[in-house]
């Protein structure tokens, strides 16, 4: 019961009004963050320590998690509405939120999302706090091999991504694997596939990327009278219906689930999770058929896993020392600034600081929820403006993201290739998603590949060896078949065609 | 067009060259003494994941640097292929004074000595601007392993040769380094596992016991050590480090193996004068700032501050120190 003392006193530290100021502040920025493509958690958070630094450490921090995932949720608002993702993890949320807005129910998507953000962040906080040690310790199992065997299981949703063909898919995949693989070499340190460019050396900026395969591909897609945004919802329709919520329950539950078991594991994104989410609805979901026209599941699951991830990702932090992510790496820079060490000795040496940060992620989740439900009107509300204006102003906080993201007319020239790629994409019918996929996975598994090898002298015998590795391997491979077992009715493999 | 109307255009065009010749050649003869514009950020560049050693130093030193600057100093990682990625960013910048970057050697000095890595810079692509630590290398094992004595150890490697894995942050690294001068003295041989990301994917590789070994800096092994998560072996440092005082060093277990990492801050070469000089003296005022040299010892580093001018002189002395063993450490597939 020690542990609850604490955080009740945690909560006491957490409620006092300045630092109740300072979680409300960090929601709001947040929000306004992940909503401005290219501007995403890592500069969000970067940006606004400086500020923070005269500020006391408890208020300090509180209001930089805040941020952080306060921006996990902002990235939806666009890409439910205009189909341009925020930010890297809500980038699989365009499928269905955008179905959803072009049907009229961007209002029931976007409070779907904010619900299932709090419950993905909260269970993954109360996971912090009941388990917080051991689950650090679990995160470690996860070594070179694990973590790759982990990005099979990724990539093997491909199959689930496919759409009608997956000829189709895996181009689109290749695609995004090759687009991963310019830069440098990560081990051997030679530039590859950079053509001699040298701003091609650090490689293609992943946000210009999604930015112009998806916001602008679709800009560009519109035919002449007919506009993106269908229609502004009515006033009903914000609210999810029943059904909505029951289709979305078990949805949330296994978005939880994934996001909270991945941000246990140093070195995964909020990308991973959200994409895993998707694939994890595209396989389970009762209505797996609907996904991609416009399937609430599609907004409640990754949604749900990005937040349960956000907060998980805390954990080896808190635990470790480790920073399991960019984001939760610059967090833990505001920790030093502040004179605090993450890691086990937080607890002891500063126990008090540490609780009133993790009582606070309960009251931000439960901020952003009262902050951004009430909004979903105002929100929507952007979908009255005449499509002409509106389309300009998307275009010009496209430009803007990209070029924000180095400060670089180069990434601005990369969004717009993109741009036209993903309009010929859409033209030929090849599916959008496959290709992020990989994007976000290969540089992953490239090196968990070449580090394991390491450890194995070349024997790729590494990745049965080992039980955990062994079972993921083999949950890939039958995910990879099942398209096969299902022989006997393929039309509702025909039917499951994401829009894109 | 009437001839009048020609000259005035004409003029005007002269007058509009020469203004703009004017601004230009004003903006650089000022850009030393109006170094930093308000406003307009530095950006402070990390060639490594955060979390780990340089990262750290670098985070510490940022708002002092602000301070001094008057501006935004801004922290920004671009890992991989064991710093080459983030040098390369740093060197193709413009040597302005907005970018800057933290310089770790062996990393730094190394890459463009091997041709096989294509580095598109060498060391006079930099202008170092001023040192800020020397971290010296360790050697540690997991907390349960039978070797409790640093000579325990390396006769088993010797025993049996690449037996064991060991974590290094990267190809050619100062833990490579280490790892091949080890090797050179004493005969044991590890299998060098690189973790590109860096030290803190390493640590956690060894955390989770994936790699026998942890070879890294002091800094890195400070709080493994007081957690009792790492054993460390041996440090290779003539003395003793102040942040492990009970852990001998490689000499006092009879091997004459020295071997660490030196870190400062570099720009890219070719700032203007006055520029530079704002930059080194702000640097200093930043990395002998008492908190910052608290903190630093808190994370086992020692502060070690050398000018601008004799961080360069120290840089060539590594430079000449590694083509030595570079055979050691090349990829020989």
């Amino acid at each position: 019961m020690d542990t609850l003392n604490e955080l009740l006193n945690g909560f006491a530290a957490a409620l006092t009004w300045q630092n109740l100021i300072f979680a409300f502040l960090g929601c709001l920025l947040g929000t306004v963050i992940g909503v401005l493509p290219g501007i995403g958690p890592v500069a969000g958070v970067a940006l606004l320590i400086p500020l923070t630094l005269n500020m006391d450490a408890t208020g300090s921090i509180i209001m930089l998690c805040a941020i952080f995932y306060g921006t996990a949720y902002g990235g939806t608002i666009t890409s439910v509405l205009l189909n341009t993702p925020g930010e890297a993890a809500s980038a699989i949320t365009t499928i269905d939120g955008h179905a959803m807005t072009k049907i009229g129910k961007a209002g029931a998507a976007l409070t779907i999302a904010a619900i299932g953000s709090f419950v993905g962040g909260t269970i993954a906080t109360l996971g912090l706090v009941a388990a917080a040690k051991p689950l650090g310790e679990l995160g470690l199992l996860v070594g070179p091999p694990e973590f790759f065997a982990l990005m099979v299981v990724g990539i093997s949703l491909l199959v689930a991504l496919a759409g009608k063909s997956m000829v189709k898919a895996l181009i689109s995949g290749a695609l995004g694997l090759l687009i991963s693989m310019v830069g440098i070499d990560p081990v051997a340190g030679a530039p590859r596939f950079t053509f001699g460019v040298d701003r091609l050396l650090d490689g293609v900026s992943f946000v210009a990327v999604i930015v112009g395969v998806f916001g602008l591909s679709e800009i560009l897609s519109y035919r002449k009278g007919e506009s993106t945004v269908v229609h502004a919802p009515g006033f009903r329709s914000l609210l999810p219906t029943g059904k909505e919520w029951r289709r979305s329950a078990p949805a949330m539950a296994r978005g939880t689930g994934i996001g909270f078991g991945l941000g246990l594991i140093p070195g995964m994104t909020g990308s991973v999770a959200s994409l895993l989410s998707y694939g994890a609805e595209k396989k389970f979901s009762k209505y797996r058929n609907e996904l991609g026209s416009g399937a609430v599941e599609g907004v409640a699951g990754p949604e749900t896993a990005n937040n349960s991830h956000a907060n998980a990702a805390l954990i080896p932090l808190f635990t470790l020392g480790i920073p399991a992510s960019p984001t939760i790496a610059v967090l833990m820079g505001a920790f030093l600034q502040q004179g605090l060490t993450p890691g086990p000795t937080l607890f002891t040496e500063h126990s008090e600081i540490a609780w009133a940060i993790i009582a606070s992620l309960f009251i931000g989740n439960l901020l952003l929820v009262l902050l951004n439900v009430p909004l979903v009107g105002l929100w929507t509300s952007i979908l009255r403006v005449p499509s002409s204006i509106l389309t300009a102003l998307i275009l010009l906080f496209m430009v803007i993201g990209a070029y924000t993201i180095n400060f670089s007319v180069f990434d601005v020239f990369v969004m717009i290739g993109f741009g036209l790629l993903g309009l010929a994409l859409r033209h030929l019918q090849i599916p959008l998603a496959p290709m992020v996929l990989t994007l976000v996975l290969g540089p992953l598994m490239e090196r968990s590949l070449r580090e394991s090898l390491e450890i194995s002298q070349g024997d790729f015998g590494i990745f049965l060896n080992r039980p955990i590795s062994m079972v993921l391997i083999l949950l890939g491979a039958l995910i990879i078949c099942s398209p096969l077992l299902k022989l006997r009715k393929p039309k509702a493999l025909m039917d499951d065609d994401p829009e894109t | 067009m009437s001839r009048k109307k020609v000259t005035a255009a004409l003029a005007g065009a002269a007058l509009l060259a020469l203004t703009g010749c004017g601004a230009n050649a004003g903006t650089n003869a000022a850009s030393g003494d109006d170094f930093p514009r308000k406003g307009k950020s530095v950006e402070l560049i990390v060639a490594f994941s955060s979390g780990g050693a340089v990262d750290t130093a670098a985070r510490l030193v940022q708002p002092v640097l602000e301070k001094e600057l008057g501006t935004n100093v801004e922290v920004i990682n671009k890992p991989g292929a064991g710093g080459q990625i983030g040098y390369t960013q740093l060197t193709s910048a413009k040597p302005d004074g907005y970018t800057i970057g933290a310089t770790g050697s062996p990393s730094v000095v190394v890459s463009p000595l091997d041709p096989a890595r294509g580095a598109k810079y060498t060391r006079s692509s930099f202008q170092p601007l001023g040192r800020q630590v020397i971290d010296p290398a360790v050697i540690a094992v997991q907390p349960d392993s039978p070797y409790k004595t640093l000579k325990e150890l390396l006769d088993a490697a010797k025993a049996k040769p690449k037996s064991m894995t060991a974590s290094t942050t990267g190809l050619q690294t100062g833990e490579h380094f280490a790892m091949a001068q080890i090797q050179e003295t004493t005969g044991a041989e590890f299998v060098p596992v690189h973790f590109s990301e860096g030290a803190s994917q390493a640590t956690t590789a060894f955390l989770g016991k994936h790699v026998d070994i942890l070879v890294a800096n002091v800094s890195d092994v400070t709080d493994l050590t007081k957690q009792n998560k790492a054993r460390v072996l041996g440090v290779m440092t003539a003395e003793r480090s102040p942040s492990l005082p009970d852990v001998p060093t490689f000499k006092e277990s009879g091997y004459d193996v020295e071997a660490g990492t030196a870190r400062g801050y570099s720009a890219p070469a070719g700032l203007p004068d006055a520029v530079a000089k704002k930059l080194e003296a702000a640097l200093q005022k930043a990395i002998e700032d008492p908190e910052v040299v608290k903190k630093m010892n808190d994370l086992g580093l020692q502060t070690s501050y050398l000018s601008g001018k004799d961080y360069e002189t120290f840089w060539a002395g590594q430079e000449g120190d590694f083509k030595k063993v570079l055979p050691l450490v090349q990829k020989k597939d």
